[in-house]
């Protein structure tokens, strides 16, 4: 006879006065799935157990991540976290307000709950961001017409980058960083952004706990529950998962439900056997390669292709 | 001709990359460099244990065979944190190829990861081979290069360590990057009297000059006019070698304005590193090094693939080395 399964439980999502739970369902790896059924059920699994945080970017598999997650959250708008981010990767604020009126009707919804802009992970990218006339410029005017509750901003390269945005003292919402037990010893925006984002109260949001593509799991020779547990134990609001079979929605689901954090000493030492690997970074290679930047991103920058630059 | 750090020799202000002159066609072309090289006035010739699986100090060896008298000649040791033991034997074998008793200057190789500093330090690492390698006269100078981050360089300053040298990519591009060796590193080492080895003074590869973004020669006097010893550009035929040697000879140091004109210029398309793929990405972190690591290789990687295809090697396997902490 089994107990009735505990829920996904939940923390304050910074001082927007909402309460997100431990885990968010990422919406890349959901537009990757080719059956809107499977779609369905991963977002209605994910809900009853208690998960209320979408994730999504505009740029995501060409629109379709948006699409797919919008219908899936028919009828359940109401109940949902739903965050999308505006790829603008250095452009002005009117491409911005273009994308969001294209995310808004992707999703299905009159208004986001967080609007992010995505991926600040060229060192120029926060003065190409705050110039006269960047997207900063769009997110005001967005809040004002009342089409996002919540701004913020992404990127997964380098914590310096994330610092250099945060000293323009904008009055960010969310911050959305990779945290994991690699990320501790390298280049780490545990150590260098989080504790400044908890200073300041903005809402932590935690990416890429199993390297992006699970890359830890297959070569960084930790198991789920030690990657995933570590990164929902940081003092994060929300910890986005990529999810795309229903197994991996129930394995992380397993470890989610009823969450108890690692203790201090679990995660040092946890730390302590990923340092060794984590010294260049390849479980981490959103860092250290171009392979996790977006092609708009790279265009703008022109930098060179997948196919040319492989790692 | 420049002085070299604080020992009082001196050295010809442009080098000749040993990387690129194992790119050659065939030994012959490497000795007419070499060759065109030493008449142009060049007294400073890098190398690498492992550039092109050796051959590159072979054929530097065989190029400056009754030629070595007078000449600078640096090569690297490749321990990539591995032990002292493993260093000894790899200077042994440059020794060998090199054709000579004793090197000028030897260089710990690609300093790039985050913990390379300490596995460089530690009891029985690549330092105490630098040292015994002193001692015993088989090098006259030590240092290190890498051209990953300006943090790492400076971390190996931080040990302590009684460098003579220190290799790094210097041009406009990394002058205007937030991470800049020149404005990180550069100030430390001239404050410290140890000589700066420049590289890369063409980004690597070209590519800004293929883009006409700004000419070979003007990259090359910017990293010159650099308060630097050298400047370590490579060779891989004559055309290039002349080209290279023209502006060395023609050589007056760009004024500070002349040098702040050069950087805005590039600026634009300097601040996100598109220029520089060897900080921005792991496409040129050596594959020795990441074995060393037990870091995953690319295997679509020029070097991977000539570690791994033996036709394209001397003929002679590769040799396995197994450091203490393996055992």
């Amino acid at each position: 006879m089994s107990q009735p399964q505990a829920e996904v439980p939940r923390r304050k999502l910074g001082r927007t006065g909402l309460d997100v739970s431990y885990l968010g369902l990422g919406g890349y790896h959901l537009g990757t799935i080719q059956e809107q059924q499977t779609i369905d059920r991963i977002v209605a699994e994910a809900m009853d157990a208690g998960v209320n945080f979408f994730d999504n970017a505009w740029e995501y598999n060409d629109g379709r991540s948006e699409q797919v997650v919008g219908q899936a959250l028919k009828g359940k708008r109401d109940k949902a976290i739903v965050m999308s981010k505006v790829c603008t990767h250095g452009r002005d604020q009117n491409v911005a307000m273009r994308q969001l009126e294209d995310t808004l009707q992707r999703l299905q919804t009159d208004h986001l709950d967080v609007w992010q802009i995505h991926e600040v992970v060229y060192w120029n990218d926060p003065d190409l961001i705050f110039a006269p006339n960047g997207v900063i410029e769009a997110l005001a005017k967005a809040k004002q017409q009342g089409k996002v509750r919540f701004v913020g901003f992404t990127g997964h390269k380098d914590p310096r980058i994330h610092l250099k945005m945060l000293a323009h003292n904008y009055p960010f919402d969310t911050v959305q960083m990779p945290l994991n037990c690699f990320d501790g010893t390298f280049h780490s925006f545990e150590q260098n952004v989080l504790p400044e984002l908890n200073r300041r109260g903005i809402a932590p949001l935690g990416m890429k706990s199993y390297g992006g593509s699970g890359e830890m799991l297959r070569h960084g020779d930790v198991r789920p529950d030690e990657a995933l547990g570590y990164a929902m134990s940081l003092p994060v609001a929300v910890t986005i998962s990529g999810v795309d079979t229903l197994e991996v929605l129930h394995q992380n689901l397993q470890i989610a439900r009823g969450f108890q954090p690692l203790s201090a000493a679990e995660m040092h030492s946890l730390r302590e056997r990923c340092q060794p690997q984590a010294a260049d970074g390849h479980n981490e290679l959103f860092k250290t390669s171009v392979k996790y930047d977006a092609k708009v991103g790279r265009e703008q920058h022109h930098f060179q292709n997948e196919e040319e630059l492989p790692l | 001709m420049r002085e070299f750090g604080r020992s009082g020799l001196k050295v010809s202000a442009m080098a000749c990359g040993g990387h690129h002159l194992g790119d050659a066609p065939e030994q012959k072309v490497a000795n007419q460099i070499v060759q065109e090289a030493l008449d142009g006035g060049i007294t400073f010739f890098d190398n690498c244990w492992e550039y092109h699986r050796g051959k590159s100090e072979e054929w530097l060896g065989g190029a400056l065979k009754g030629k070595r008298d007078g000449i600078f000649l640096m090569t690297k040791v490749c321990t990539h944190g591995r032990d002292k033991s493993l260093a000894m034997k790899m200077l042994e074998e440059s020794l060998h190829r090199l054709q000579t008793d004793h090197l000028d200057l030897w260089q710990i190789h690609s300093v790039a990861f985050e913990n390379d500093p300490d596995l460089f330090i530690r009891p029985n690492g690549a330092a105490e081979a630098l040292r015994e390698a002193k001692q015993q006269g088989k090098v006259r100078f030590v240092g290190f290069t890498g051209h990953k981050d300006p943090n790492v360089h400076l971390k190996m300053l931080q040990t302590g360590f009684p460098f003579d040298s220190v290799q790094m990519p210097l041009n406009p591009f990394d002058a205007n990057f937030e991470l800049s060796f020149e404005k990180l590193v550069l100030p430390e080492l001239n404050r410290r009297n140890i000589a700066a080895l420049s590289m890369k003074p063409i980004c690597g590869t070209a590519a800004p000059v293929k883009q006409s973004i700004i000419t070979a020669e003007e990259l090359l006097r910017y990293a010159m006019s650099l308060p630097v010893t050298t400047t370590i550009t490579g060779m891989d035929n004559i055309d290039v070698a002349r080209q290279a040697l023209e502006v060395a000879q023609n050589f007056k140091p760009m004024t500070a304005a002349e040098m702040q004109a050069v950087r805005d210029r590039v600026r634009p398309y300097a601040l996100d590193g598109r220029f520089e793929p060897y900080k921005v990405s792991l496409k040129f972190d050596n594959p020795e090094a990441r074995l060393a690591h037990n870091f995953p290789l690319d295997m679509q990687q020029k070097e991977v693939k000539e570690m791994l295809g033996a036709s394209q090697n001397t003929g002679k396997p590769y040799p396995k080395y197994q450091s203490s902490q393996e055992q």
